[in-house]
């Protein structure tokens, strides 16, 4: 009988160790692209986690499938692929909002799939409670909750510093009180 | 002249957070990842730190470490 390796074989390495072996990225870069690959996943269906996010990511750049452009590093590549895996899984859980609606009255029972490129009410209600999820890793810091409301309406940082007043000084204090924020939220296992 | 004010959906909006957020992140330097580590009391020299937790190893319970799933164990000799 042919030797089949269990499921979950420990000798098997997983995308993110091959790519360390490789030297295609860092331990640093590794724990990025985990607390890049956690944000990305907010908002999906709870079906989709973001370590498989990571790892299909890696295993993309390992395949080849995706090439690096030579001025864009290896972290800013693989959260490029992240998003794009992310707007994937957006796409396909819009998809099951098709309406299915059977007409009752012809003889025929004629199905009509109702296509509605629009995110549904789920959808919408997901990406709202995700944003105050957000904000509520910024909960005691005010200067980052304006930030964060800024960048959400699409405003750039010249234009969230203009609306809020603050000097450049103390929008890059902000900024690196987030990312002190985002790395500690990132760095944990809890779930998304 | 009135200030034109456009709403956009829920999704666009969160979508821009975590890009810029994502972009933070990118930028985070070695010691900010260490110093945070370091705060979290994960050593990031052990391989089962939980900061590797998704990334070397998995994150989450499976159902193979609680049960016998292996379904090759199941095929009939010969296959």
């Amino acid at each position: 009988m042919p030797q089949i390796p269990p499921l979950v074989d420990k000798r098997v390495l997983r995308p993110a160790q091959t790519a360390l072996a490789l030297e295609l990225v860092s331990r640093m870069d590794l724990l990025r692209l985990k607390s890049i690959a956690r944000m990305y996943a907010r908002g999906l269906p709870p079906e989709v986690a973001w370590e498989d996010m990571l790892q299909e990511a890696l295993t993309r750049v390992l395949v080849g499938s995706r090439q690096k452009p030579e001025d864009v590093t290896m972290v800013a590549f693989v959260a490029g692929i992240l998003r794009s895996l992310r707007a994937d899984y957006w796409r396909r859980a819009v998809k099951t909002n098709d309406a299915v609606r059977i007409d009752h009255e012809s003889d025929d029972a004629l199905a009509l799939i109702l296509s509605d490129p629009a995110p549904g009410p789920e959808q919408a209600l997901d990406a709202r409670q995700e944003l105050h999820a957000i904000k509520r890793l910024f909960a005691p810091d005010p200067t980052a909750r304006q930030i964060i409301n800024g960048l959400a309406q699409g405003l750039s940082a010249e234009q969230i510093r203009v609306a809020t007043g603050l000097s450049k000084t103390d929008y890059d204090s902000a900024r690196k009180r987030m990312r002190r924020a985002l790395l500690r939220e990132g760095l944990t296992c809890e779930p998304k | 002249m009135r200030t034109k004010v456009t709403r956009s959906s829920p999704e666009t909006a969160l979508l821009r957070v975590l890009d810029a957020l994502a972009q933070e992140l990118i930028e985070a330097s070695d010691e900010e990842i260490q110093e945070i580590a370091q705060a979290l009391r994960m050593d990031l020299t052990m391989p089962e730190s939980a900061a590797w937790a998704g990334v070397t190893y998995f994150a989450r319970p499976r159902l193979d470490e609680f049960f016998d799933v292996d379904p090759h164990k199941k095929l009939p000799e010969g296959h």
